[in-house]
C-alpha cells in the first residue's frame, strides 16, 4: 500500500515541483507560439486547464470501464472531445481570442501535459485527486504562460495586458514578439530558474551540515538529505 | 474474441457519446460562429465605404465583391476582397472602389502575417491613408524615398518595402481582375 | 509555381518549428544526435505526407459532404494514429533495416503536435490536393532541416562549456533562437 498523499498537495505540486514547463519540459508548441502578450497567455492556459481538468475526470471515472489495450485511443477521443467543444465556444464567444490563438486550440489535443496527466495520474487515481492534480498542473502551466507572456509584452511592445508600463522613450525589443525571441526568453527563463533553485538548494544543504555538525554528528548521509528535500 | 468484442463496444459507445455531445454543442454554436464572420465581414465592407448603408453580393463574378448603396440606395461603389503574397505570408485585404473603379475609397487589412514593428505599419494610418482617393489609373505605383507626386504614388514604407510592395501589387491585381468581370458583364 | 511557393514557405520561410512553434517536444528530445535526427526527420516526412493526402479526402470527401466539419479534430487525430500505427506494421514487414532505423520514433510521431498541426493547416487554408500533399512535404522538408542542423550543433555544444544551470533544455532553446533568426533571412524568398 503507497502513502496516501494529503489532498492538498496533489495540487500544490503542479505549481512548481512537476511545472509542466519549467520541470517535465511538456506543452512547449503553445508555450512559445501564443506567449506575444499575457493576455494570450492566460486565454491559452485557461482554456488548457479546462480540457485538462473535464478529461482527467472522465478519465478517472471511466478508467476501470476501458480495457488496457484501447486506453490510449480512448482518452485521445475523449480529449478531442472537449478540445473540440473549447474551439466550438471561443469561436462563438471570443472571435478575437480565438482569431489570435489561431490553430492552436485545436492542437491543445496533441498537447503532451494532457495525455500525460491521463495516463501518468487519471489512469490511476480517483476523480477527486484527479481534478485536484489537473487543476494544479493547468495552475502551473498558467503561471509559466503568464510570466514568459508578460515578459515578452513588456519588453517587445512596452505593454502589459494591454497598459502602457514602460516610457515611451524605451524602444521596443521587436525580436521579443518574433519566433526567434520567444526560445530566447524561455531558455534564458529557464536558465536562470535553475540558477535560482541550484543556490537555493546548496543554502539549504549547507545550513543542514551545519546543524548536524553542532549536534555531533558527522555523518550525513544522502537519504538525509533526499529527506529534508534537497 | 470476448476481449475484442469488449474493445469494439467500448470504442463504439466512446464515439457515440463524444459525437453526440459535440453535435449538441456544434448546434449551439454553428450559427453563432456564422453570425460572427457575416459581422466581420459586413464590417470591412462599410469600413472602406464609410456612407453606405446596404450592400449586395455580385454573384458568379469569382471573386468576392461587394456592390454598396448609400441611403438613398444608390450605388457609392465596390468592396473588393483580393488576396496575395506579402513578405513572410498571405496578405488579405477588402479594397473600397469607386463606381467607375478609377479610384480607390480606402482599404482594410483583413488577414496579415508581416513582421511585427516593421511589415504590421501596413496596417497603421501613415501608410494605409495613402489609399484614401488614390487614383489607380493606370496602375498604382509604389516609390521609395521621395514624397508621391502625381495622384497614383503611394510612399513604400522604410524598413519594410516587399510589404508596401505587396499590398499595392494586390490592389492593382484585384483592381484588373474586377475591370476585366465589369467589362465582360457589360458587353454581355 | 503557386506549388513552389507553397514548399519554399513551408520548408524555410514559415519553418514549422521554427517560426510556427510545430513539433517543439521531438526538436528537444531527439536532437542530440545527428544520425537519429535524420532518421527522425525521414519517418516524420514520410507521415506528414501521407496524413497530407489522407486528412484531404478525409475532410473533402466525407466530413464536408455530410456537415460534420465540427468532427474534424477527433477524426484527424484518430486518423494520425491508426495511420502511424499501419505504417509502423508495414516498415516492419518489408525491411527490417529500415524498421530498426525509423522504429523507436514512429510512436513518438502520433503526439508531434506538427502532423496534427499540418492537416489542420491545409484544410484551414482551403488547398487543392496537390497543394495539401506539397505543403506535406514541404514542412516535413523543413522539419528534418531544423532537426538537423540542431543536432550538429548540439554535438558541437556537448564540448562547449555551458554553465550548468543552463545545460540542456535552456541551451537548446536559446540555440534555437538564434537559428530562428537565423531563418528570418528567408523571409522574403515568396
Amino acid at each position: 500500500m503507497k502513502k496516501q498523499v494529503p489532498l492538498l498537495r496533489e495540487f500544490t505540486k503542479g505549481l512548481w515541483e512537476i511545472n509542466p514547463t519549467f520541470k517535465q519540459i511538456l506543452g512547449m508548441c503553445p508555450t512559445l507560439a501564443v506567449t506575444v502578450s499575457a493576455i494570450n497567455g492566460i486565454a491559452m492556459a485557461l482554456a488548457t486547464t479546462f480540457v485538462l481538468v473535464f478529461s482527467s475526470l472522465m478519465i478517472s471515472l471511466v478508467r476501470k470501464l476501458i480495457p488496457n489495450q484501447v486506453r490510449i485511443a480512448s482518452y485521445i477521443v475523449i480529449i478531442a472531445t472537449f478540445v473540440t467543444i473549447v474551439d466550438l465556444v471561443m469561436k462563438a464567444q471570443f472571435v478575437e481570442l480565438s482569431k489570435a490563438l489561431g490553430p492552436f486550440i485545436p492542437l491543445i489535443v496533441v498537447n503532451c501535459i494532457i495525455l500525460g496527466r491521463a495516463e501518468a495520474f487519471a489512469s490511476k487515481n480517483g476523480p477527486l485527486r484527479s481534478v485536484l492534480d489537473a487543476l494544479g498542473n493547468g495552475a502551473g502551466f498558467f503561471i509559466s504562460l503568464f510570466v514568459l507572456g508578460s515578459i515578452r509584452e513588456i519588453i517587445g511592445s512596452r505593454t502589459i495586458l494591454g497598459y502602457q508600463v514602460l516610457p515611451n522613450g524605451f524602444e521596443p525589443w521587436l525580436i521579443m514578439i518574433l519566433p526567434a525571441g520567444a526560445f530566447l526568453a524561455l531558455g534564458l527563463l529557464m536558465g536562470f530558474a535553475n540558477l535560482y533553485i541550484e543556490r537555493k538548494k546548496n543554502l539549504v544543504r549547507e545550513s543542514l551540515i551545519a546543524q548536524y555538525k553542532r549536534v555531533g554528528r558527522e555523518e550525513i548521509t544522502d537519504e538525509v538529505l533526499k529527506e529534508a528535500g534537497v | 474474441m470476448k476481449q475484442i468484442s469488449l474493445i469494439v463496444a467500448t470504442l463504439t459507445i466512446i464515439g457515440i457519446i463524444a459525437g453526440g455531445s459535440l453535435s449538441l454543442v456544434n448546434n449551439w454554436a454553428a450559427p453563432k460562429i456564422a453570425l460572427n464572420l457575416k459581422a466581420e465581414t459586413e464590417r470591412a465592407i462599410f469600413l472602406v465605404h464609410p456612407d453606405g448603408k446596404r450592400y449586395e453580393e455580385i454573384k458568379n463574378a469569382g471573386l468576392e465583391v461587394y456592390k454598396v448603396f448609400n441611403e438613398k440606395d444608390s450605388s457609392v461603389g465596390y468592396s473588393l476582397v483580393y488576396d496575395g503574397n506579402g513578405f513572410q505570408g498571405n496578405i488579405k485585404l477588402m479594397i473600397g472602389l469607386t463606381n467607375d473603379l478609377n479610384r480607390t475609397t480606402s482599404i482594410e487589412i483583413l488577414e496579415q502575417s508581416e513582421t511585427p514593428g516593421l511589415g504590421t505599419k501596413i496596417l497603421e494610418a501613415p501608410y494605409k491613408d495613402q489609399f484614401n482617393g488614390l487614383e489607380v489609373n493606370p496602375s498604382i505605383i509604389l516609390v521609395k524615398g521621395a514624397e508621391p507626386s502625381n495622384p497614383n504614388e503611394v510612399q513604400s514604407i522604410t524598413g519594410a518595402t516587399i510589404s508596401s510592395k505587396a499590398v499595392v501589387a494586390i490592389v492593382n491585381e484585384g483592381i484588373t481582375k474586377l475591370k476585366d468581370i465589369e467589362n465582360k458583364g457589360a458587353s454581355e | 509555381m503557386e506549388l513552389l511557393i507553397i514548399f519554399i514557405s513551408a520548408a524555410l520561410v514559415n519553418n514549422f518549428v521554427l517560426s510556427y512553434f510545430l513539433g517543439i517536444c521531438p526538436f528537444i528530445g531527439v536532437s542530440n544526435k545527428t544520425s537519429s535526427a535524420i532518421s527522425m526527420g525521414m519517418a516524420t516526412t514520410f507521415v506528414m505526407a501521407l496524413t497530407a493526402v489522407v486528412s484531404w479526402l478525409l475532410f473533402n470527401l466525407i466530413l464536408v459532404p455530410f456537415k460534420l466539419e465540427f468532427l474534424q479534430i477527433p477524426s484527424f487525430i484518430l486518423v494520425i494514429a491508426a495511420l502511424v500505427q499501419f505504417v509502423e506494421m508495414v516498415i516492419k514487414k518489408v525491411s527490417q533495416p529500415l524498421y530498426r532505423a525509423l522504429g523507436i520514433f514512429l510512436p513518438l510521431i502520433t503526439t508531434n503536435c506538427a502532423i496534427l498541426g499540418l492537416a489542420l493547416l491545409a484544410s484551414m487554408r482551403g488547398y487543392d490536393f496537390l497543394e495539401s500533399v506539397v505543403f506535406g512535404v514541404g514542412a516535413g522538408a523543413g522539419f528534418t532541416l531544423a532537426l538537423v542542423i540542431m543536432a550538429g550543433i548540439r554535438e558541437e555544444l556537448d564540448l562547449a562549456d555551458v554553465p550548468k544551470p543552463f545545460q540542456g533544455a535552456p541551451i537548446t532553446l536559446i540555440v534555437a533562437g538564434i537559428l530562428a533568426l537565423a531563418f528570418m533571412g528567408f523571409a522574403g524568398m515568396i
